[in-house]
């Protein structure tokens, strides 16, 4: 595999040498009569540019847009520094990180895989954690990566208008060895999930193209429109091509795409059907997008709407068209395939392609190109699907189904459980295995864990069709790291061989909750803690779609990535986890209760120390011979015999002064306002 | 109880309401003062120890379990030794002069002429504004007069008459080889120098080249001695020391370099409407064959780099009108605070300029068919010649006409064009003259003086040595002031705020950050224009880090509030008491010591 492959960079970089060759010669040619000139050629490929959309109607009445811009950048010595249509920005970020590869999404919605596929590219590629998730591999020795990460993080934070320096603590990424993407070396990876994605994120995303959204397929970009969708994600993908080396920095290819799931409101009434839940809606361009296509952006190379009805979809027209029409139809109809009975298309393709299927399944993906070229503003592209009869079909799933759960209460232990179930493409398997025993499935699963949920990954327990194995049985390959308090997060790697025929698996790991310094805890600490995404993929499948034979979808960047082998792979449900919050005002409450009882017991010495006994007895007799409330008189009458002393008979006075009693009622008054404006308050 | 027993007789007597036998007693009173006061001075204590407290606990992470002296030492702020500057540093650039006069009347006397021309320099100094670094005491000149029958005087050594090398005749070749030749002979040395040669032609031609030397030619009379010398001393003042720029230009104090000492030049090719035309360029060979040198030039001054980006769909946001008589739309010098459309313009996206790197953009705007040809207007009712303008600190932008205005309707692919090299030359001779501009220099070859025009000679590179020179001694001033204003503040800072912790660090920029200002005005006072400007920029550099060093802002988070939450539901409430028992006590005290006097009188 590996030989095979560096065979291939071989062959491609001597024809690359072949056509530089070739190019010097004929520059030679051109230059001799201009006295300046550069030698290198390389820089004479230019920058490119190429626009694409990809729209899939989704069984669940939902449409996919698939967006995907690519900007490339060749080879060059000005690398960073002179770009024509390369986002400058981006190159400069490359050359000061020396970024070798990089990733970074922002995400809205949840992908729902059973709904809308998991073994396509797309779902592969494109559906991603809520959030933010960044990794990126680094070519630079090994001590400087977590340097080169910490500043890349505030960097894209810049440039994106996100918060994605919070990645900068080394708390928040995790360095994968294997799982994730395989032997890529130097690589980080972390995530934010509860990072809010807006316009704010996507104004400076758009700022990086060209035309930005003033022209071509990104001026469909209607903010509320694709803001309401069910899914979102914004992704940024950059490689390096060719090796670069002391003269001549490799070039750069950027991928810009964004994945919306859209719900299409009816435009067009159609016929009413009695089963209104399987009718799928009518859309256009304009009904989903609130825009139209008005030309492409002139920049681009390329610029091509396509609409792709995916296997599922086309076996089932298929059957449909069976028994509706005759064979002779039905014929001409395969051929094209493009059938009037079920639906309509309000703009004519420009090319039809369908899927070289290498598993000889009955059916196969259809691909319509439409081409942006002819049309301007004046004569805007709105390509419409009308469908005749209901339709129902289901996507192509991943072998299994993961989710990932929480068990057990209380703000103590817990644990988390993934719990993997088997799809229509394991049942394939299931009846292949009849034939050969030794089938195995094998499943990667990759999980960081933050540091503050303590997991024992002794505890790890598998379950298979809900029967406890023994680890060993099912595991092929592990690697834990565990959490570092307050330093780093834990992270699971781990490769399952799971049985072909198997209808669940289950792993199972208990946690303890950790408790968090007062500062640590975030300004809505009662919310939750987040456990990021797990990443399930399986080695052994992968996604790629080819298209037919005549080569011409070779030369569109989308459709050259789907072609490229790509794992499957999905991601599970973000888990939230609440932990135990202290009173936060405690501390203060603390310090108020031991300072008042300070202040009463310091009082009261006081009192006493400053008291004359004598004195005030004299006083309180003369006072009490002049005149006598009667609540001084009930005092008294207290006082006395709280001192266990015979009342002494006083002189009954029956008046009562009126300004005693006034000043009682104001004293009342008083402490019944307190006591309200406390309720009022506090209470 | 017992005081109601034990009453003496004499009291008995006197009614107690009204008078008493005995002194009151001070006891009481003293106990309820002592009290206060100990409260007082207590509450003072405790929020100066806590202030302590917090800094140090926060800031250190110390721990004060210790006695008290150990407490005093834990509780002292860590403060680097500052050795702050104690005055402006002054800065004295040597000014060395020279005059030769060639096939002169040998009548003429040196000392005299030198006399009339040091007036003359005197004279024009104190006209204009006061330099930075320029002493009068510190300018020496030299006068050399050649007459025609090999006979020379000289009065100092600067060029003595024995070194023959260059005579009257050289002066009629060109002015380039002039030039070379005058440079050849003065080559090495930091020494201006003014040739003048009595010579047939009938007009006077002044001369500046492109080194440190102007040559006058030009026939003479002998009274025409006083004008030859005022014209001298304009040479040497208005073009060598001041740099020939106009007072209406940018004052020296906007100098566009980065605090780091670093400018990143940012050129941009915008197409306000790429579906009309789309304008490319090839920047690399520009860059290569015309930036680079001057980068190079400039290099004592600043570290410059250079990038470039193309920008599409970027319309100007200010308004043009189509004027017939012009033939083009037109906008005027008034609209140009609004040419520049930041929303539309992406223009500063540099991550290479990290930090405090000053960019500087520069704009070639191709505009749409909508509004070709567009022109600026100047105030004064003409078209701008070079179609651009500079905005100091930010750049300067240029409008770039397309060839021909007419859109081809007919193909709907826009023509997508490549600069040509004469069209990317002319580009770049306006940009090269709009960062002139904002270098504060002249961007025409022609200074026109009190005594006539000057033709100034233009270097390929971009600026001419003595326009260099000028430039070194104007940055060394200005990063000299700057690094002083700032280290001011900072000790005003440190002064302001004793519990601020001052780390080593800090302590040791500042120290180079002095030791490289002391160097730049040593360099300064030897004439070494280039090291000057080369250390005062890093004078400058290591004043502002040590300014904007993070540790810095640490202590500007402790708060007082925080202080008196903690210990006001203990002091409110014994405040309390202590004051209301201290208030009481010494009524009664008052009371009790007016009736014992009222005892006293009626005894």
């Amino acid at each position: 595999m590996t030989f095979s492959h560096a065979k291939s960079t071989v062959g491609v970089t001597q024809s690359m040498a072949n056509r530089v060759l070739r190019l010097l010669i004929v520059c030679q040619v051109l230059y001799s009569t201009i006295a300046f000139g550069s030698v290198l050629d390389i820089d004479k490929e230019e920058e490119e540019f190429s626009e694409e959309l990809l729209l899939k109607p989704l069984p669940d009445r939902k449409v996919l847009a698939h967006f995907h811009f690519q900007s490339t950048a060749p080879p060059s010595t000005s690398f960073g520094r002179h770009h024509h249509l390369f986002p400058k920005p981006i190159s400069q970020l490359v050359k000061k990180f020396r970024v070798k590869e990089m990733e970074l999404s922002f995400t809205q919605g949840r992908w729902r895989y059973e709904q809308w596929g998991g073994f396509d590219h797309i779902s592969s590629n494109n559906a991603k954690p809520p959030g933010v998730e960044l990794w990126a591999v680094f070519d630079v020795p090994q001590s400087q990566v977590d340097a080169s990460w910490k500043n890349l993080t505030h960097a894209l934070s810049g440039l994106f208008c996100a918060s994605i320096n919070f990645l900068e603590s080394s708390t928040t990424y995790s360095a994968p060895e294997w799982a994730f993407r395989p032997d890529l070396g130097n690589l980080r990876y972390g995530t934010l999930p509860r990072e809010a994605v807006c316009t704010e994120n996507l104004t400076p995303w758009l700022k990086l193209l060209p035309c930005r959204d003033k022209a071509g397929l990104s001026a469909l970009l209607d903010r509320p429109s694709i803001y309401r969708g069910f899914y979102h994600s914004q992704q940024l993908h950059l490689t390096l091509t060719g090796s670069g080396s002391e003269e001549v920095d490799s070039g750069i290819v950027l991928e810009q795409t964004l994945t919306v799931v859209l719900q299409p409101s009816s435009w067009r009434t159609g016929k009413s059907y009695v089963d209104k839940a399987h009718s799928q809606p009518s859309w256009s361009i304009n009904s989903i997008f609130g825009r139209k296509v008005g030309g492409k952006c002139v920049l681009a190379k390329s610029s091509n709407v396509y609409l792709q009805f995916e296997k599922g979809l086309v076996g089932e027209l298929k059957n449909l068209q069976k028994e509706n029409a005759n064979s002779e139809t039905n014929k001409l109809a395969s051929k094209v395939f493009l059938s009037n009975l079920s639906f309509d298309l309000s703009v004519n393709p420009d090319k039809v392609f369908e899927e070289v299927d290498n598993f000889h399944s009955k059916s196969t993906s259809i691909l319509y190109e439409f081409s942006v070229e002819k049309y301007n503003d004046s004569h805007p592209l709105d390509l419409g699907l009308t469908w005749k009869i209901p339709v129902v079909w289901s996507c192509q799933q991943a072998p299994l189904h993961a989710s990932r759960f929480l068990m057990g209460s209380g703000n103590e232990r817990g644990a988390i459980a993934i719990y993997l179930r088997s799809t229509e493409l394991s049942e394939g398997l299931k009846k292949s295995d009849i034939v050969d025993k030794s089938c195995e499935l094998r499943v990667n699963v990759f999980q960081v864990v933050p540091w503050y949920i303590k997991v024992y990954y002794h505890t790890l327990q598998v379950f298979v069709n809900q029967q406890s194995r023994a680890v060993a049985d099912i595991m092929e390959k592990i690697h834990i790291s565990p959490s570092k308090d307050k330093t780093s997060p834990g992270v699971m790697e781990l490769i399952l061989k799971l049985p072909c025929g198997l209808e669940s698996a289950a792993l199972n790991l208990e946690f303890d909750k950790g408790f968090l310094h007062i500062d640590e805890y975030p300004p809505d600490a009662n919310q939750g803690f987040d456990i990021p995404a797990a990443v399930i993929s399986y080695p052994d499948f992968h996604a790629s779609m080819h298209f037919s034979e005549d080569g011409s979808l070779d030369k569109s960047p989308m459709f050259s990535k789907f072609q490229e082998k790509s794992l499957v792979l999905s991601y599970t449900e973000i888990l939230l986890v609440p932990l135990t919050t202290p009173d936060f005002s405690m501390p203060y409450n603390v310090i108020t209760i031991t300072c008042t009882v300070f202040a009463l017991y310091f009082g009261s010495l006081l009192n006493v120390l400053q008291k004359r006994v004598g004195e005030e007895e004299r006083f309180l007799k003369s006072k009490a011979g002049r005149k006598t409330g009667r609540l001084s008189q009930l005092l008294s009458k207290f006082s006395t015999k709280l001192r266990g002393k015979p009342r002494e008979p006083q002189p009954s006075t029956t008046v009562s002064s009126s300004f005693v009693s006034f000043k009682l009622i104001l004293k009342i008054l008083l402490v019944a306002g307190i006591a309200i404006c406390w309720q009022y308050y506090f209470g | 109880m017992s005081a109601v027993v034990d009453k003496s007789p004499r009291e008995a007597a006197a009614s107690p309401e009204s008078m008493r036998t005995a002194e009151p007693g001070l006891k009481r009173l003293f106990l309820t003062l002592s009290v206060l006061f100990s409260f007082i001075l207590g509450m003072v204590l405790l929020i100066i120890y806590y202030l302590l407290l917090v800094v140090v606990v926060f800031l250190f992470n110390f721990n004060i379990c210790a006695g008290f002296p150990f407490l005093w030492k834990s509780v002292e702020i860590y403060r680097s030794e500052i050795s702050l500057m104690e005055s402006n540093p002054s800065l004295s650039f040597p000014f060395h002069f020279q005059a030769l006069f060639f096939n002169f009347n040998p009548d003429l006397n040196p000392h005299h002429l030198k006399l009339s021309i040091l007036d003359q320099i005197t004279k024009l100094t104190s006209d204009s504004a006061p330099q930075c670094g320029t002493n009068k005491n510190l300018t020496t000149l030299s006068v050399t007069l050649h007459s025609n029958k090999s006979h020379c005087t000289h009065d100092t050594n600067f060029y003595p008459c024995g070194a023959n090398a260059i005579s009257a005749v050289d002066f009629d070749s060109a002015d380039e080889d002039v030039d070379e030749l005058l440079r050849s002979v003065f080559s090495g040395k930091n020494i201006y120098t003014v040739a003048v040669v009595n010579g047939g032609g009938d007009g006077i031609r002044v001369v500046v080249g492109k080194y440190r030397h102007a040559w006058i030619v030009g026939g003479f009379d002998f009274e025409e001695e006083d004008d030859l010398a005022s014209r001298v001393a304009e040479i040497f003042v208005k073009v060598f020391v001041n740099g020939g720029r106009d007072q209406g230009l940018i004052h020296g104090e906007f100098m566009p370099v980065g605090a780091d000492g670093r400018i990143v030049l940012s050129f941009n090719l915008l197409n306000a409407e790429p579906n009309d035309w789309v304008y490319d360029w090839d920047f690399q060979r520009i860059d290569e064959s015309v930036l680079t040198p001057i980068m190079e030039v400039l290099g004592p001054i600043a570290n410059i780099s250079v990038e470039s980006q193309v920008l599409y769909h970027t319309p100007k946001s200010s308004f043009s009108y189509w004027d017939e008589k012009q033939n083009s739309y037109i906008f005027n010098t008034k609209d140009l605070p609004f040419f520049v459309n930041s929303n539309e313009w992406h223009l500063d996206t540099s991550i290479a300029a990290g930090g405090r790197s000053k960019i500087l953009q520069f704009v070639v705007y191709v505009p749409s068919a909508k509004e070709c040809p567009l022109r600026l207007q100047l105030p004064n009712g003409e078209i701008s010649k070079t179609n651009g303008f500079i905005s100091p600190m930010w750049g300067g932008a240029i409008v770039l006409n397309p060839r021909s205005c007419l859109k081809d309707s007919e193909s709907k692919r826009p023509q997508r064009h490549i600069m040509s090299t004469e069209d990317l030359q002319e580009v770049f001779e306006v940009f090269l003259g709009q960062f002139r501009q904002l270098f504060g220099l002249k961007s025409d070859n022609i200074y026109v003086g009190e005594s006539g025009t000057f033709h100034l000679l233009p270097s390929e590179r971009g600026f001419t040595e003595w326009e260099l020179d000028v430039l070194s001694r104007q940055h060394t001033c200005f990063n000299l002031h700057s690094c002083v204003t700032t280290l001011g503040s900072l000790s005003r800072l440190v002064q302001s705020l004793p519990r601020m912790i001052i780390m080593d660090e800090i302590g040791k920029q500042v120290q180079f950050s002095l030791e490289a200002a002391k160097l730049a005005q040593s360099n300064a006072s030897q004439g070494v224009y280039e090291s000057a400007a080369v250390s005062s920029r890093q004078a400058r550099s290591l004043a502002e880090d040590a300014f904007f060093h993070p540790s810095i802002m640490s202590v500007s988070y402790y708060s007082f509030e925080h202080c008196f939450a903690v210990y006001s539901p203990f002091f409110l409430p014994v405040s309390m008491h202590v004051l209301l028992a201290a208030l009481r006590e010494w009524r009664r005290y008052k009371k009790e010591k007016a009736k014992y006097l009222a005892w006293k009188k009626i005894k």
